[in-house]
Formats: structure tokens, sequence, C-alpha cells
């Protein structure tokens, strides 16, 4: 027996990266909930996934982003691509959350979407993840599994089903609030531990 | 329908080449194509490295550069094949995705050439492998739990079980015992002879994957159980390749690798139920006619023999990818607690095979326990797929 064997928990706080995989495997395993349900289990499978989506994005970019950017040769490239990434998933979010999930239109866009977050989570994993493990000190990987896990605990578990509304109003809507309450959780976490 | 491949002529070779634009294959959807599409991608493209591997070595042990041409000149072509197959793999998918693919393949394509094959004694040996795999699925299936919190269902979905099989920590054994007894290519059927080149190419394969992908992995577990299934590979193709008789000829060996290609790809055309994929296959079938009109005539020139006395007059009951899920459980009950002594099977651990395993196993655990172990405390549980009921055996309870 090697001497690596840990709890769940401390494993997830030792290694930010381990943390942020998992989730990746969290989002796509609701991307497949919400396309095998329909009716109130698809809005509800829905509004898990958005919530999601919203907290892992954010602690990103709050936590793991500007960590990487300083900390590798090319890191600003890097990081400027995943931004991209997640502008423009935000952007087709929002438009998803617009919709009726049983409308016509819903599942074809949801399949973009996956695929799109499929490839952005994999070039995090592949080309910014690598780094932070190869260079960053394991105390301070564990501060921010910290600050990441502090944006999982702002969002509520079982939010309620989204009130439906004009396009330009949900953009800036509940998918917005929520990254703007993960954004004030994760910078208290941060001031307070980082 | 009779297809006899050595009366078919296919596409020129002079008009075999391709360039970029008819290269650049889009690959197929990580999630949502038939899982036993990714298996026929991965299986031809162990059949094309093999092709190409073949002939590399062919060319060092040929004297006669006319020759080494003929065979340079195909050869580019088996390369350009093996591009356009393999690289229909999509690029999102994990390392450890592509990995419980190869097992995928290992255990639902030497299931079927089990089944298939007529004689018994290489039957047993397809039988003996394929549980190995199976359980190499089970391993992989629950890192690929604990490090990227997804389901392996999600990628075999259902069609083959996850489930123990024969325990990951028995498979080391001891290299000698791991060299079976030739069939005898005079007398052999012609389809044994493709079944042998199918699973030692697709292991082949497998054991290479693992070698190079393995210490991609940063997660020291996962690094460890690829080495460790990585070994057992190492033996399966030791265990598959001695099946072959060593007296066939090079020239012959051209020709039942032809032979096979062609073979496999038409048995895929057939199947297959991506139309783009499908096309491929198509294409390809055209192009292996032509390589094996050519190996005939290198036969035919340099052997002074006629192939026609070495391959079946018509192509065997295509090759199928399908589950085989009760088949697996009754070997499973019958068949895992065999190993290997010399050329034969044997129900007890012999000495030599004890040797081996104090040796590997005997301070501290297999990776591929540390891996169960790992898991059941991160979840208080295995995971598995069984949609036909309990386990067969009550032999699982190996790493407990
Ligand atoms: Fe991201
Ligand atoms: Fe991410
Ligand atoms: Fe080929
Ligand atoms: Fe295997
Ligand atoms: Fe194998
Ligand atoms: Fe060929």
């Amino acid at each position: 027996m090697t001497s690596t064997a840990q709890t769940p928990d401390a494993a997830d706080q030792d290694d930010v990266v381990a943390l942020l995989m998992r989730q990746h495997g969290d989002i796509r395993n609701l991307f497949d909930e919400v396309e095998r349900t329909t009716g109130d289990d698809r809005r509800d499978a829905f509004r898990r996934l958005v919530r999601l989506l919203a907290v892992h994005e954010t602690a990103e970019q709050e936590v793991v982003h500007p960590f990487a950017r300083q900390l590798f040769d090319g890191g600003q490239g890097v990081v400027a691509d995943r931004l991209a990434e997640e502008k423009h998933a935000k952007q087709a979010l929002a438009q998803l959350d617009a919709m009726d999930p049983d409308s016509p239109g819903f599942l074809p866009g949801l399949r973009h979407l996956r695929t799109d977050v499929m490839e952005h989570a994999r070039a995090e994993e592949r080309y910014e993840f690598a780094q932070l493990r190869r260079r960053a000190d394991p105390e301070r990987l564990a501060a921010l599994a910290k600050a990441v896990k502090a944006a999982e605990a702002t969002a509520p578990t079982h939010p309620h089903p989204a009130v439906q509304g004009a396009a330009a109003n949900m953009a800036a809507g509940p998918f917005a609030a929520l990254m703007d309450r993960t954004k004030d959780a994760v910078r208290k976490a941060m001031g307070k531990d980082g | 329908m009779t297809f006899n491949p050595l009366e078919q002529r296919g596409i020129p070779l002079d008009r075999q080449l391709r360039n970029w634009r008819e290269l650049a294959v889009e690959p197929v959807d990580p999630d949502r194509s038939d899982p036993y599409t990714r298996c026929r991608i991965i299986t031809m493209n162990g059949i094309e490295v093999e092709a190409i591997l073949f002939s590399h070595q062919f060319a060092r042990h040929c004297q006669d550069p006319e020759v080494k041409r003929k065979l340079a000149e195909v050869r580019y072509i088996e390369a350009q094949q093996q591009k356009a197959v393999n690289w229909l793999l999509p690029g999102v998918s994990s390392v450890l995705e592509t990995t419980i693919s190869y097992e995928q393949v290992a255990v639902d394509l030497t299931a079927w050439v089990a089944r298939a094959e007529p004689d018994p004694y290489l039957k047993q040996a397809y039988q003996f492998g394929v549980l190995e795999d199976f359980d190499h699925l089970y391993r992989y299936a629950n890192l690929y739990e604990m490090i990227e919190h997804r389901k392996a269902e999600e990628i075999v979905d259902q069609l083959t079980e996850v489930m123990p099989g024969r325990p990951t920590p028995l498979h080391h054994r001891h290299p000698v015992d791991n060299v079976r007894e030739p069939y005898d290519r005079r007398q052999t059927d012609p389809l044994s002879k493709l079944h042998a080149l199918t699973v030692m190419s697709a292991e082949q394969q497998t054991m290479n994957f693992y070698m190079n992908v393995g210490p991609t992995y940063m997660e020291p577990i996962a690094r460890k159980l690829y080495q460790e299934i990585g070994l057992i590979e190492e033996e399966h193709v030791t265990h598959y390749e001695s099946l072959v008789d060593p007296g066939e000829t090079w020239w012959e060996q051209l020709v039942h690798h032809e032979y096979n290609e062609c073979y496999l790809y038409h048995s895929f055309m057939e199947q297959e139920s991506d139309r783009r994929v499908k096309a491929i296959w198509e294409l390809h079938l055209n192009m292996e006619l032509e390589h094996l009109h050519t190996a005939c005539d290198l036969m035919r020139r340099h052997d002074g023999r006629d192939p026609a006395e070495v391959v079946a007059p018509q192509l065997p009951n295509v090759l199928t990818f399908e589950p085989n899920k009760q088949y697996l459980r009754e070997l499973i009950a019958d068949q895992l607690d065999l190993t290997t002594l010399g050329t034969g099977y044997v129900r007890e651990a012999h000495e030599r095979f004890e040797r081996m395993q104090q040796q590997l196993n005997g301070d501290g655990p297999a990776p591929s326990d540390e891996v169960m172990q790992r898991h059941q405390e991160m979840f208080g549980r295995d995971y598995r797929v069984q949609t036909e009921g309990e386990h067969p055996a009550f032999a699982t309870g190996h790493w407990n």
C-alpha cells in the first residue's frame, strides 16, 4: 500500500485539479439527464445543470484562471482562449435558458452546447490544469480547492424552476445572478484563506 | 452471398493515394455514436498497424530490392488507411474513455471469435484470454468513475456487462507459460488463421496503446494501472501470436494479412450503422482487394505456390460485433480459476505460477486491486453494469 490513500474529502481539498475534473464529469452527467428526461424532470435537471455550470465556470474565472495566467509561459494566451470559450458558452446557455425545454429547438441547442462545453473542458484539462499540477505547490492547490468548494456551497441545491421571460431579460437573469452570488462567496473565501 | 476476394479486382494501386483533404476525416460523435462503431474503428486500426509493422519486418528480411519497393508502395497505402481509420476517433475523448472501448473490443471480439472457432484447442485459447480482458474492463471502469465521475455504461452502453472476470492480479503468469502450441498450417481451417491474426493484431495494438499513453496520466494510480495491464497485454500478445504456425513463409503470411483485411472490411461494411464510416470500410475493401492481388502475385513468383492452396475459396461468415453476455457468463462460471502450465491449462496454482505471483504481488497490492480499494473508499461500493442479473461466480471477493 502506498501512502497516497485518502478519503474523498481530503483528496478533493488537496487537489483542485481532481475536483474540477470530477465536476466536468458531473456536468456531462447532467447534460445526459436533461437529454433523457421530459417535462418537469427535464426542467429540474436543466436547472441543476445551469447551477453547476454557473458555479463551476465562476470558480474557474475567479480562482483558477487568474492563478494559471501568471503561472507559466504562455499562460496568458491559454487563459484568454478558455475565457473566450466560457463567454461563448455562457451566451448559448442564456439562449437555452430562455426556451421551453420541451420546445423543438431546445434539444439541438443543448447538444450543440454540450459539444462546446466538452471541448472546453478537455482543453482546460490538457493545456491549463496539467500546468497547475506541474508547477503549483501542494498548499497552493489546496487553497484553490478550498475556494472552489466555497463556490459550490453558495448555490442552492434545489433551485426553483425558472420563470419564463424575454430572452434579453434572461441573459441577465437567474444565471447571471447565480454567477454574481458565486463570485461574492469565492472572493470572501479567498480573502480569508488565500 | 459468396464472395471470393481472390477473384475480385479493386482500385488499381497507383490510384489509391489520398491527399490531405481526403485524409481529413470527420470524427464520430464521442457520446452519441454506436459503441460498436467505435469498436470497429479500434479493431481496424489494430489491423492496419499490424499490416504496417509486418510489412516493415518483411522488408528487413528481404534481399530483393524490387520486392522491397513493392512492399514500400503498398505499405504507404496501409499507413494512409491507418490514419483515415484511427482519426475517426474523437479528440475530446479522454485516454481512459478510449481505453474502455479498447477493452470492450477485446471482450466482444474475442468472445465472438471463441464462439466461431472450429478448432477446440484454439477455441480454448480465446476463452481463456477473454475472461482477463473482461476483468480489465471492470478495473478501468472503476478508475474512470474515480477520476472523471462518469460511468462506463455511457461508453459501452449496456451492450457489454462490466463486472469481475478472472481477477487481474492473477493474470501475471511466468512468461514461459504464455507460449501456446501453433496450429498446423497444412491442416487447419483457413478461418482459424484469420481468427488468430485478428485477435493477435487487436491485442498488439492494445499493448502498444497502453505502453504509450500510460505515462500521460498525472494520477499515480492511473499510471500504475496502465503499467500492470500493459504487462498483461504483453502476455496476451505472446499467447495469441504463438497460435500461428511459424512454418508459414513470408509470402504466405503476406497473403493471409491482405486476405484478412479484405475479410474484416467486408464484414464491417455489412454491419456498419454509421453511413459515413461504412463508406470508409467499402473504400478500404476495394483497396485491399488489390493489395491481396499483389501479394498473391508475389507468392506465386517467389514461393512457386498457388495462394488458393492456403486461403479459403470464399470469405467466411461476417465477423460481427454483438453482445456476448450469456456466453461470457457461462465462461465465468466454468473457467474463472484456470491458469496455464506449459502449453496447456490447469486449475491449480502450480509452483512456477506461485513464484511469479510472489515476485510481483508479494510486496503490497497490485495496482488493479489498489484501484478497487480506493474506489471503495470514495463511493462505498464498486462500479458494475450487470444487465443480466447476479454475478455468475462467487469468486468476486478477491480484493476484500
Ligand atoms: Fe471552464
Ligand atoms: Fe472547467
Ligand atoms: Fe490495409
Ligand atoms: Fe485487456
Ligand atoms: Fe488483452
Ligand atoms: Fe492491405
